[in-house]
């Protein structure tokens, strides 16, 4: 099975912006849903201004909030 | 629950627009560029339309600015380039901005009877209880909110629900005024920041003195950032001390000095005061570190105004330092609280500037800096391992423990640590009233301490693990062995309030 890869940015502006709570969300995800993402922080994903920013597979995603992210992982693992 | 509301993204989003435009000299002529850039016509929309969310939006640059409410916006950015910050409290409400919360503070619920006492009918001054479908009503046009009512029924059948902003301040200060919206009573206010911290509507905010202080940077004055012990990890985990350190040198701070430096000094003078004063002079004595725990000791515990320690603050002990050394430094604190605010206007020539670390934060990305990619350095902290816990509830008490246990074993001290102004309040009524046989109190406003203050951007959870993680790595562990700390000390200078 393939991991889902989601990149957070930790910079100064998608810090300020809320880039911890992404992380605080995915890290209190269920063991077994957790088991299938690749969690990785970014010092910068060269969005700044439009953060948190967050690349999912690659795909740079902008403006992410806790519940944006939820549902994107929730897609993502039922797509598997 | 995630920190990062939506309104306190809008807040971030103008102080870092404003310092912005500040650093690159264009806040005189763009300032109205906020208006649009931070609210677009697309939204994201948080209130009724994008006029009103201007307006809201105007008033939060005008406190941004440090500047009142009644100028146009023109003049409150020349006011604040020329470096002038208006002499108003710390803690403003945005009229504009409140909602001024249509809750119904009094609800009567289905426990109600409609008995044949009345006692709710009768109780109340303005005649505002009536009966309606078999039930006490509430008419809330003419209801003052007194809460006779609920007082007076037997069944508990009228519940009180709080608006947030005074639900979170423990000391009474802010109500609703007669149109509903918030309303401070300065009387009471220590400026703690809870009730900005609390309102859903971000209708409470502190002023900022980011633009004066960038004016100063860039007029290139020695400005030194003095540290709070809490910032450990306030710019994420990944994000060492010493970046921080590197950053604010980046953006043009002449020097850096830790606060946990003045929290040794504070230590040892508080050491000295405890040992020659209680029991013998005073029954009790308490810590003076938290500016808004000691307001509220003068403004709603004033004969209790002895008990507090004479020692200044570590922010008032650092800042005595530098000025010491550089007489004509700019001196900033850079902190989690907004009481320091105050603090700082007591203190006239030792404090300049306080800032707090998301005003910092702001300021960074305002000058085009990201903490995350500067080049980590060696640092070493200049404090004990005790004076760097003072960023945590308990760490003042312990410090202040370990020191007498070196200076005075066997001294009669029996401390208690307190957060949050409730249960301080509760504390020293209780040594008041002999229920309790505390002599040394540290009293912070704060739950959890500095690192649980209104202006820190991380999880006090994470930063306190990461704090005391910091401070094991201190080569001296108490105040005592602290060689900065005790030159200092012998350096002549006054460590107590006037």
């Amino acid at each position: 099975m393939t991991m889902l890869k989601i990149e957070v940015c930790v910079g100064s502006a998608c810090y300020l912006l809320g880039s911890q709570d992404l992380i605080e969300m995915i890290e209190g995800l269920p063991e077994d849903v957790k088991a299938n993402i690749d969690l990785r922080g970014s010092s910068c994903l060269k969005a700044c201004g439009k953060g948190p920013n967050v690349k999912i597979n690659g795909e740079l995603i902008s403006g992410v909030t806790p519940d944006k992210l939820m549902e994107i992982i929730k897609y993502n693992i039922q797509r598997k | 629950m995630p920190q990062v509301t939506e309104v306190v993204k809008l807040r971030r989003r103008v102080l870092t627009e404003i310092a912005r435009l500040a650093f690159e000299a264009k806040l005189k002529q763009d300032v109205d560029s906020i208006l649009y850039t931070v609210v677009t016509e697309e939204g994201p929309r948080y209130r009724c339309c994008v006029y009103k969310e201007r307006a809201v939006l105007k008033e939060r640059i005008k406190l941004a600015l440090s500047q009142p409410s009644d100028l146009e916006i023109n003049e409150a950015v020349e006011n604040a380039l020329r470096g002038k910050i208006a002499d108003m409290p710390v803690i403003n409400i945005m009229p504009v901005a409140c909602d001024q919360c249509p809750i119904d503070k009094f609800i009567v619920t289905n426990a109600c009877r409609n008995c044949l006492a009345h006692h709710c009918i009768n109780s109340c001054p303005k005649q505002a209880i009536m009966v309606v479908q078999n039930r006490a009503y509430i008419d809330k046009n003419k209801c003052v909110e007194c809460g006779m009512c609920k007082k007076s029924c037997p069944y508990g059948a009228i519940i009180e629900v709080n608006r947030p902003c005074e639900s979170a301040c423990d000391l009474g200060a802010i109500k609703a005024g007669k149109d509903r919206c918030a309303e401070i009573d300065y009387d009471k206010c220590v400026q703690c920041g809870s009730c900005k911290t609390a309102c859903p509507f971000g209708a409470i905010s502190d002023r900022s003195a980011i633009v004066q202080l960038i004016q100063a940077i860039k007029a290139g004055k020695k400005v030194y950032a003095v540290l709070a012990p809490a910032f450990i990890g306030q710019f994420g985990a990944k994000v060492k001390p010493s970046q921080v350190v590197e950053a604010l040198k980046k953006m043009g701070f002449y020097a850096v000095a830790e606060v946990s430096l003045g929290a040794d000094i504070v230590t040892l003078e508080e050491t000295k005061e405890f040992t020659a004063s209680v029991p013998r002079q005073r029954k009790y004595m308490t810590t003076s570190c938290c500016p808004a725990f000691v307001s509220m000791i003068g403004k709603h515990l004033p004969a209790e105004t002895n008990s507090v320690s004479t020692t200044v603050s570590p922010m008032i002990a650092i800042g005595k330092v530098v000025k010491q050394r550089e007489p004509d430094a700019v001196v900033v604190f850079v902190g989690p609280c907004t009481a320091k605010k105050a603090e700082a206007e007591q203190y006239e020539g030792i404090i300049d500037y306080v800032i707090t670390f998301e005003e910092l934060a702001c300021m960074m990305v305002g000058a085009g800096l990201n903490m995350a990619k500067i080049n980590e350095a060696v640092f070493e902290t200049s404090a004990s391992r005790d004076g760097n816990s003072f960023a945590k509830a308990g760490g003042v008490m312990q410090s202040v423990m370990d020191m007498v246990d070196t200076v005075a074993p066997g001294t009669d001290i029996r401390p208690q640590s307190c957060e949050g102004l409730q249960n301080c309040m509760t504390a020293i009524q209780q040594i008041i009233s002999g229920k309790s046989d505390i002599n040394f109190i540290e009293g912070m406003a704060c739950e959890g301490g500095c690192v649980g203050g209104p202006g820190v951007l991380t999880n006090m959870k994470v930063t306190g693990k990461l704090v005391e993680n910091f401070s094991k790595s201190a080569k001296a562990i108490t105040a005592g062995e602290n060689e900065f700390a005790a030159a200092e000390v012998q350096s002549g200078v006054h460590w107590h309030r006037e």
